[in-house]
């Protein structure tokens, strides 16, 4: 459905002197400096699958949407969509998606949310019929009735992604791109949107694909992850696959029973282990300490624990999915500063 | 094009709507352009007050000339003004994103997006001062000269059009050129009045670079001497529609070029 080859997007970052004299002289005599916000990235995406994009902030995931919706044109490499090539015949393709910008509204900012479906229907061409069945199922699905006479502006940020994400479902698009859908919202709004786009994906098989970076929108609705930095890509699988090759990283919580044992534990020269496999934390007696069950095994830490101190309650956990990904980045910062 | 057509009366319906919400902007737009207006009529009136002919061409003749560069100039500012805001700030924002996932032209899209009534300030006294000088001057009209003057004001149109097409294009690959657009487009004060009233280089300016002396002063001189058709409005329409033809090309290269904006 989706196949990305080995996608790159170049910028050409222009030093440019302010002003007029400064446009006209960028415009006959630039001096570039060049940027790879997307470098090598290829991918596929099955028809009907939700897949989910992250990465921090600049790692060229917007670039990568705006290249799959035909906005940029990549540098190299190729991007095909259901038989499209975004940037070729680009009117025909752009019928065929949905794309929503978190950040910014695609609709008229004065004009009254019943108005702008309609003037999107005139766009799309949607027959009649067709139109009003879709409006009932948008209604029920992301409860625009309360709003629908307002203008654009005067819409909450909720509302307004709402909003956005019913203009682009109008004309049933067998592609839905979201760019960060949950940003800025509450988390009753987001329940609703997730809720809608599940609904949307599995009532009509609209392919999905979306950015985020509340990580909840990934477990709740992504299958699939893929994960970008730096323009590259860094991971491509399932979310409990990336558990499972990432999550090394457990924890182990107690509280002691005096406090003063506190000074007994060192697990790093006890058990010959560097900062980044073990690390200790404590709240009063309780006692965090997190490890990497590659490095250490949970037998060797807990009969390490218990033979140093007495503990009243004691509990170990599995890293959850924001952990993984912080230790991700984090990982990929520090090999870049060396 | 029919289903453009149909789309153009749709956005239109809905920016009027939109101006009945900004009522004191609409007003205050429409009364700066009129005063605007008032005082460079009135200069003219102070010039011929002192000299009887400008190289030749008499008070009314003046004002005929001036009152047709206002008609193609006004329709431009009606139905084309959009573009200004491409070259100031929808590409420098990144806002062109949403012309560009919608199903239609963009370059269209942003024309149709915008209606500007107060244009109609300017068609009014263009027409005024064409019906008033014709008048005074008691000019020959022959019936065919009727439909030329529509072809002649059509294609003038077109002139403004491309040239801000084409300038504001360039902000795909700069961000911003609405100091562009509005340089060449300040050159159109030229073409009010007499060509002959230049000097070589002014004229062969803005009659084969930036031709704006077609939009105003060569098919007015036209209906005004019946002379020399071929030229007057034959180059008009050769012109604009030449540098139509390049200012889309421009625009669809700067849209390979657009570069969005982050978020």
């Amino acid at each position: 459905m989706i196949y990305v080859n080995d996608l790159r997007k170049e910028f050409k970052k222009t030093i440019k002197e302010p002003g007029l004299k400064g446009s006209v002289k960028a415009l006959f005599k630039p001096k570039n400096e060049i940027i790879k916000a997307v470098d090598g990235i290829s991918f596929h995406v099955e028809k009907g699958e939700m897949l989910g994009f992250i990465g921090p902030n600049g790692a060229g995931k917007s670039t990568v949407i705006k290249m799959l919706t035909g906005i940029l044109t990549p540098t190299s490499g190729t991007c095909e969509i259901n038989g499209h090539i975004p940037q070729k015949n680009r009117q025909e393709y752009v019928k065929e998606i949905g794309v929503v910008f978190g950040q910014r509204t695609q609709l008229w900012w004065d004009l009254a949310l019943r108005e702008t479906y309609s003037v999107l229907k005139e766009i799309y061409d949607v027959p009649d019929a067709e139109f009003k069945k879709r409006m009932v199922f948008l209604n029920e699905v992301l409860e625009l009735e309360s709003f629908i006479t307002s203008p654009v502006r005067t819409l909450s940020l909720g509302q307004r992604m709402r909003a956005d994400i019913a203009a682009s479902l109008l004309h049933n698009p067998k592609v839905l791109f979201l760019d960060e859908p949950t940003i800025g919202l509450d988390v009753v709004v987001k329940d609703n949107i997730r809720n809608a786009i599940q609904k949307i994906n599995e009532e009509e098989g609209t392919t999905v694909i979306l950015t985020t970076h509340d990580l909840a929108d990934i477990e709740l609705l992504c299958n699939r992850i893929v994960m970008i930095d730096k323009g590259k890509k860094v991971f491509d699988g399932s979310v409990s696959q990336l558990k499972h090759d990432f999550g090394q990283m457990r924890e182990l919580q107690y509280e002691l029973i005096s406090i003063k044992d506190l000074k007994k534990l060192n697990y790093n020269e006890d058990l010959k282990k560097n900062e980044e496999d073990i690390s200790m934390s404590n709240e009063g007696a309780l006692v965090t300490v997190r490890f990497n069950c590659d490095a250490v095994s949970v037998e060797e830490m807990l009969s390490y624990t218990l033979s140093k101190v007495h503990v009243k309650d004691i509990n170990l956990k599995d890293a959850d999915i924001e952990e993984i990904i912080r230790r991700i980045y984090r990982q990929e910062v520090s090999m870049d500063e060396v | 094009m029919r289903r453009m057509l149909r789309l153009h009366r749709i956005f239109v319906a809905q920016y009027m709507k939109n101006l009945m919400e900004y009522k004191v902007d609409f007003l205050t737009g429409a009364i700066s352009f009129l005063l605007g207006q008032v005082v460079q009529i009135a200069f003219i009136g102070i010039i011929f007050s002192q000299i009887p002919t400008l190289v030749g061409w008499d008070f009314n003749e003046i004002l005929f000339i001036y009152g047709f560069s206002l008609i193609p100039k006004g329709i431009d500012h009606l139905l084309f003004d959009n573009l200004w805001s491409v070259g100031y700030f929808i590409v420098r924002k990144g806002d062109f994103d949403k012309y560009l996932t919608r199903p239609i032209n963009s370059l269209f899209y942003v024309i149709a997006e915008k209606f500007c009534v107060d244009a109609f300030g300017e068609l009014f006294i263009g027409i005024v001062l064409i019906v008033y000088s014709a008048i005074k001057l008691r000019l020959t009209i022959t019936w065919y000269m009727i439909p030329l003057f529509f072809v002649a004001v059509i294609f003038a149109t077109l002139i403004y059009t491309s040239i801000k097409i084409a300038t504001s294009a360039i902000s795909f690959w700069t961000k911003a050129s609405g100091h562009i657009t509005h340089m060449f487009y300040m050159t159109n004060d030229f073409s009010k009045y007499p060509t002959t009233i230049y000097n070589k280089f002014v004229r062969t300016f803005i009659t084969y670079v930036i031709p704006f002396a077609f939009t105003a002063f060569y098919p007015a001189s036209y209906f005004l001497s019946g002379e020399n058709p071929l030229f007057c409005i034959g180059g008009t329409v050769v012109s604009s529609v030449v540098l139509f033809v390049i200012s889309v090309c421009i625009w669809n290269m700067g849209i390979k070029a657009y570069e969005s904006a982050g978020s």
